[in-house]
């Protein structure tokens, strides 16, 4: 039997609370050539609308948003606030 | 020229999405022409592309382009020398997000990007996608490689002889071409040369002072609802209110005021 395989979910929020809101999301399936890509749409088309319909949905968080950087209330840097989710599942290759 | 400067609102829009896109009425077979000189190029000439493609300058020099450079960069603006033919070949995959240059943002609005498309541009050519409001992140170009579909982008899915203005820092990636054509696009760099001591764009003092209208909001047509409650991508409130805080400052600046 195939060992499960590490599918990853990039979601990166509109806050650091799981009920946020999505603002990007890019997932990675553990296929040898798989490559995440950007398309010409302004809506895209997700599964989730929050990080909490994804836990709904199986995946877990493995990384929480980094919340202890220097804290500047002027500066603006990335979009959002950044989760990674797994899902350990048996892929299948074509 | 006044009747090809921006209004109050297109600058106000400009300075929240970091972009503004034109369409001049350009001579009849002009994008055609220059479009088959680039498809004839061998190589990439560089800056040098506005000596290989004369014609570009008839782009550059077309009213409504000037218009808006006035309006946005004041009479003094400078073509710079650099400038840069991009060709999206047929069958090449996406770019990342990114952003030019070093990640030291500049607030105010100084120099800014003309990109000028001489063909159709469709979703399968590879567009070139902007993320609109992001001018203002001091974001390093590697922080952005987990990145990729973002609600809220936009594909410069475009007509023939368009010509988008794009702020520096705005993140820019493109899609995958996968049509059968060459997708061009003439990268041209705009700089001021002069602080405003005073508007140079239509501006409208009466309409540009209008108060909030919480009932409107974003969908207000005036300056001050504009810069106030505009949020492209649905961001945080703290950093919808640093973006406020810099449109502002942004603002004042062009007005001639104390930025």
């Amino acid at each position: 039997m195939d060992a499960p395989r590490q599918r990853l979910l990039y979601l990166q929020a509109r806050t650091p609370s799981v009920m946020s809101s999505i603002i990007g999301l890019t997932l990675i399936e553990p296929v040898a050539g798989f490559a995440p890509e950007i398309h010409a749409e302004s809506a895209p088309d997700w599964p989730y609308a929050t990080v909490h319909d994804a836990v709904v949905d199986g995946w877990q968080i493995v990384q929480f948003p980094h919340l202890q950087a220097p804290f500047d209330d002027r500066e603006l840097d990335v979009i959002g606030y950044e989760f990674i989710l797994q899902k350990m599942e048996v892929i299948a290759d074509e | 020229m006044s009747e090809y400067l921006l209004s109050d609102a297109e600058v106000a829009r400009f300075l929240v999405t970091g972009y503004h896109l034109v369409e001049p009425e350009l001579p009849a077979g002009l994008n055609e022409s220059i479009a088959a000189q680039l498809d004839a190029l061998d190589h990439n000439p560089g800056d040098a592309i506005t000596e290989a493609v004369p014609e570009l300058w008839q782009v550059l020099n077309h009213p409504t382009v000037k218009g808006a450079l006035v309006s946005l960069l004041g009479p003094d603006y400078e073509v710079q020398s650099h400038r840069h033919w991009h060709c999206k070949q047929p069958n090449s995959p996406h770019m990342n997000w990114h952003q030019d240059g070093l990640n030291n943002r500049d607030v105010l609005l100084n120099r800014f990007l003309g990109l000028y498309y001489p063909t159709d541009v469709t979703p399968d050519m590879g567009p070139t996608i902007i993320v609109p409001g992001t001018q203002f992140r001091n974001a390093p170009t590697d922080r952005m490689a987990t990145y990729t579909n973002i609600r809220g982008q936009v594909p410069l899915v475009v007509k023939a002889g368009t010509v988008a203005f794009t702020h520096y820092d705005l993140w820019h990636g493109t899609a995958a071409n996968r049509s059968p054509h060459k997708r061009h696009m003439i990268k041209f760099l705009f700089r001021r040369t002069q602080d405003n001591t005073a508007p140079t764009w239509n501006h409208d003092p009466e309409a540009a002072n209008k108060p909030a209208d919480w009932n409107e909001r974003d969908q207000a047509e005036d300056v001050t609802n504009i810069l106030n409650f505009t949020n492209p991508l649905g961001v945080s409130q703290s950093d919808h209110y640093k973006e406020r805080a810099i449109r502002r400052q942004n603002w004042n600046y062009l007005m001639g005021l104390s930025a």
